[in-house]
């Protein structure tokens, strides 16, 4: 059965450390945070930091490194750009999968709750391990197959229109907030390829200057791999790049039923 | 030491970086029968190269006639005579072919209505030798091209089955008299200390604009590969060439693509004025990066900034209406909206000019070996080691960059190095043992930080240092103020043996890590400010108001660096090459830079 | 432990080259339900009397055999295929998982047969 019960070590103590603000802070809000440390034999503890936010940045992504720089140096996280272009900081935030540096923490109510992404091995705090999500990606060879050879001396033309397919599905930054969003990864995340990685596959079937389309038909056309995909629709939902994972699956659905009639 | 154990390997080459330019030249000497591995401290579509927005640059002459002389006129006008015309040479001719090799991996390149990869104009970028129109150069996939490349780059080393170390540190290289045998790095997901030997190891670890407060740049952009060249002893190149883009977003520091000055966006003060035509009457908005970034600190300075505080300036793009801004410029449209608040179909984006991009690094020439000084010979090639990127300093950038150019420069020699590498070394050849000491002084380096008890944060020592260098190393630089800078970061250096870390773990220890990239910032920083104080004139991206002309008489030259362990600067100088790599162009003499 | 490499662990046994059809027979029969089902209900209120009579001769009538034997058939047919596809989501166990889909399959196709007959046994003898 997928696994209901958990072990032991992924039972979190709610009641971890709590930082509280310096004193004559004004504007103070409160951030639990998920804290692993692989090295502890101590459960996953949520600790409580009071940020004074009239001294920090306004995304999530700044308060978390306020905390490192000011409190607690040992949170860690993985972040790089700080504009959303990397994909280095998918985490839960307030129960949504999304990245630290481009959520306003002024947009979430209350206590802000931050976990790592959903249903990963954690390596250590915020940071999962993200090894069978590249796999995954790697699997669906994402790279331009031809057999007609380029020209020497010159682009292989593509139509305006032609590119415009092609323009959203390749903006993907390979941040895993929509395939940790989705519960049919959640349970197997060993066989269903997920939401980026077929997002991945659809942005070179609808390349017009691939031509080994058919192949990567044939490479999806899986129950696992592919058909997993039960339109939760989690994916467009979390993606912070307002791309659509489940229009593309089920568009390669709608291609692989196509060339059977 | 002996608490620390190697995990050893062997390869023929190794390149430190997963950016545009560790990935072309791993990819290339996957493809050429060598064996490599590529170390990288993040997965390789984190890397910087990721948020370049614009484009890249070459003379394909898809949307109007154009030449790569004209572009090489342009680039070295654009570096202030200070670039080398072989390297310079070398770039734009090799350029078109690069970018069509880009597009054959399948770059999404944005279309023309023929369906040619699509070029915008872009600053400094102009036709028959600067006497012409601007020039559309720049090809673009939209307002993410780095993205596009880097994921490009990222899919032909996948395609290639390139061997990746992910999330593993490089700390230093392995230095034996002289010659680079390899280098260590830490594996982040477990704390174990591995030793690559191999008979060339490539630098591509990019820039260092986290030495300032507000750039930019990624966290990650921390110089690594510059910090061990100079732990190593060899010298830094022209590092008192720091750019600072016009554009970057008031407070966030996040970029806006000159590309929106390229689509036709127009910068104005206060009192709503275009002010570049007064600085610019010709190229206007789109003159060089330096230009324009002064122009505006001028405007800042004379009381005619925007904003309650009047410190900063607007970029228009409302004109452009809605339909260009979703097609051309779709990425900074939602940057502008998250960082600034700010619809750009009606409002002004807040700017300032920000840390950006550093022209200088690593000397290398045009195969990408790096090279130093030694008994008289400038251009001495260090056996085994080899930079490219924004890290190296080749120089096709000279004292300023053009837009576009950078993408190019990381394909160009990113591809150059994997191919000279293909030439001098010998597949499988076998490799020396290694001498006792090898790897001692990274084992020091993260033996002293993992247990380093002092009174000051790391994140106190770097902002006190990146402080000094945004107020001593601006846009504007005067002696006094430098010197003081000198003396300020001095002590911010000194500060440096009081660091503590606090966290002990081995797994993904990133208080460590980030205390190992402020030592490396520490150097280049002082390699900057110290360069900086030391050239004594305005040329590029360096304006001294104490001296305020090029002089070319004296310093048309490039300036070389060495930093010791206390953080002293010692400085020489290497001559610019004024001189083609072959005679299908004619050497660009020196003139007024006027745009 | 496994000490495979990520990607052969997810390239695994390769692609089974089906599924399309699976998933074609869930849409097709899911829209077979849409128009048998109201049928079924809509029939069953305009009989009004619901004795055990009228309903025995409502369904001996030929349209009405041939509708309601379609529609058994597809309840059940729709019913093993979403029960597979639950079975598949949550039964990662290979044994466990044959095992509940043999005892789902014949389970189904008993109901599915015996319905069909029943149907018909009315339809053709009369014999209540």
């Amino acid at each position: 059965m997928a696994q209901f019960s958990l072990p032991a070590n992924s039972v979190v103590n709610p009641n971890g450390n709590v930082h509280k603000a310096p004193s004559g802070a004004k504007d103070v809000r409160s951030f639990r945070i998920y804290r692993f440390d692989p090295e502890s034999k101590d459960k996953p503890r949520i600790d409580t930091y009071e940020v004074d936010m009239g001294s920090c940045g306004p995304m999530v992504l700044d308060a978390l490194i306020k905390i490192k720089n000011e409190v607690d140096p040992s949170l860690t996280f993985r972040r790089s750009c700080r504009e959303g272009i990397c994909g280095s900081c998918a985490m839960n935030i307030d129960g949504v999968n999304t990245l630290a540096c481009t959520k306003a923490s002024a947009e979430i109510k209350g206590t802000v709750k931050i976990y790592p992404l959903p249903h990963m091995p954690v390596i250590k705090d915020l940071v999962p391990d993200l090894t069978n999500f590249y796999a995954q990606y790697a699997s669906v060879k994402p790279w331009l197959q031809t057999r007609t050879p380029a020209p020497p001396d010159q682009e292989r033309l593509q139509s305006k229109q032609d590119q415009e397919k092609i323009d959203r599905p390749s903006a993907c930054i390979l941040c895993a907030c929509c395939s940790t969003s989705c519960p049919s990864y959640w349970w197997n995340s060993d066989k269903y390829l997920g939401p980026a990685a077929l997002l991945a596959a659809y942005r070179w079937i609808i390349d017009t200057r691939d031509e080994a389309t058919g192949e990567r038909l044939d490479e999806l056309e899986d129950p696992f791999r592919l058909y997993r995909c039960h339109t939760i629709m989690n994916c467009a939902e979390a993606c912070p790049k307002d791309l659509n994972p489940a229009r593309a699956i089920a568009e390669i659905k709608r291609k692989i039923a196509e060339r059977k009639q | 030491m002996s608490a620390y154990e190697f995990v050893d390997h062997s390869y023929d080459v190794v390149v430190v970086g997963a950016g545009g330019a560790g990935l072309r030249a791993t990819f290339g000497l996957a493809n050429s029968g060598l064996s490599v591995a590529c170390v990288t401290k993040v997965f390789p579509t984190r890397s910087h190269t990721v948020a370049a927005q614009g484009g890249i640059s070459a003379a394909l002459g898809n949307m109007g006639q154009d030449d790569w002389r004209w572009h090489m006129y342009d680039t070295v006008k654009g570096s202030d005579w200070l670039g080398d015309q072989d390297a310079i040479e070398f770039m734009c001719k090799e350029a078109p072919a690069a970018i069509l090799e880009l597009e054959h991996y399948g770059l999404p390149f944005s279309r023309t209505e023929e369906g040619k990869i699509y070029q915008r104009p872009f600053g400094g970028m102009t036709t028959q030798y600067g006497t012409g129109p601007a020039a559309q150069r720049t090809c673009a996939a939209a307002d993410r091209t780095g993205h596009a490349m880097l994921h490009t780059l990222y899919q032909q080393a996948l395609k290639h089955e390139a061997q990746f170390f992910i999330e593993y540190f490089a700390v230093d290289l392995i230095m034996e008299n002289g010659e680079c045998r390899g280098v260590i790095a830490i594996d982040m997901s477990t704390g174990t200390i591995h030793r690559f030997r191999a008979h060339m190891v490539v630098l591509a670890t990019g820039g260092y604009g986290r030495a300032y407060f507000s750039c930019t740049s990624a966290h990650t952009c921390t110089g690594d590969g510059g910090g061990m060249v100079l732990r190593a002893g060899l010298p830094m190149q022209d590092m008192e060439f720091v750019q600072f883009h016009p554009t970057g977003i008031y407070g966030s520091g996040c970029l806006i693509t000159e590309g929106a000055r390229g689509e036709g966006g127009i910068l104005r003060n206060s009192k709503g004025e275009a002010f570049m035509e007064r600085y610019a009457p010709s190229a206007k908005n789109l003159a060089s990066r330096d230009v324009v970034s002064r122009a505006m600190t001028i405007e800042i300075r004379e009381g005619r900034g925007v904003g309650a505080e009047s410190d900063h300036i607007f970029l228009h793009l409302e004109h452009l209406g809605a339909k260009v801004l979703h097609e051309k410029l779709p990425g900074i449209s939602e940057t502008a909206k998250i960082f600034a608040g700010v619809d750009v179909t009606k409002q002004p984006i807040p700017v300032l000019p920000t840390v950006h991009y550093n022209m200088g690094g690593i000397p290398t020439n045009i195969h990408g070996e790096v090279v130093t000084l030694r008994d008289g010979n400038p251009d001495s090639v260090v056996p085994g080691l080899m930079a490219v990127g924004e890290a190296a300093c080749v120089s096709v950038h000279g004292a300023n960059r053009l837009g576009s150019n950078s993408l190019l420069d990381l394909v160009i020699f990113g591809r150059e190095a994997a191919r000279h590498c293909a030439e001098v070394v010998k597949p499988g050849k076998r490799h020396k043992p290694l001498a006792a000491d090898a790897g001692d002084l990274a084992i020091s380096r993260i033996d002293r930080y993992r247990n380093a008890k002092g009174g000051l944060k790391t994140s106190q020592v770097r902002l006190n240092m990146q402080r000094v260098m945004q107020n001593h190393a601006a846009v504007f630089r005067t002696g006094d103020s430098l010197q003081e800078g000198v003396e300020k970061l001095d002590k911010v250096i000194g500060s440096f043996s009081d660091v503590s870390v606090s966290d002990r773990g081995l797994v993904w220890n990133t208080d460590l890590i980030e205390t190992l990239e402020l030592d490396n910032l520490l150097g280049q920083a002082a390699a900057t400010i110290n360069s900086a104080l030391n050239r004594k004139e305005s040329r590029g991206a360096h304006a001294r108001e104490d001296f305020p002309n090029r002089d070319d008489a004296n310093w048309m030259k490039h300036t070389l660096s060495w930093v010791n362990a206390q953080g002293k600067v010692s400085i020489d100088t290497r001559p610019v090459h004024m001189y083609t790599l072959t005679d299908d162009v004619e050497v660009v003499p020196p003139k007024a830079r006027v745009y | 432990m496994s000490l495979q490499s990520p990607l052969g662990k997810v390239l695994g046994n390769g692609a089974a080259k089906e599924g399309a059809g699976h998933w074609w027979a869930q849409r097709v029969s899911a829209v077979g339900l849409v128009l048998l089902a109201p049928w079924f209900v809509m029939s069953l209120i305009a009989l009004g009397d619901l004795s055990y009579v009228n309903i025995v001769s409502w369904i001996a009538s030929p349209v009405n055999t041939v509708l309601l034997s379609l529609l058994v058939l597809t309840v059940s047919y729709h019913a093993q295929l979403g029960l597979q596809v639950v079975v598949e989501d949550y039964v990662a166990h290979k044994g466990i998982r044959m095992l509940t889909m043999l005892v789902i399959n014949f389970t189904l196709l008993v109901l599915g047969v015996l319905g069909v007959f029943s149907v018909l046994r009315i339809a053709l003898t009369g014999n209540h």
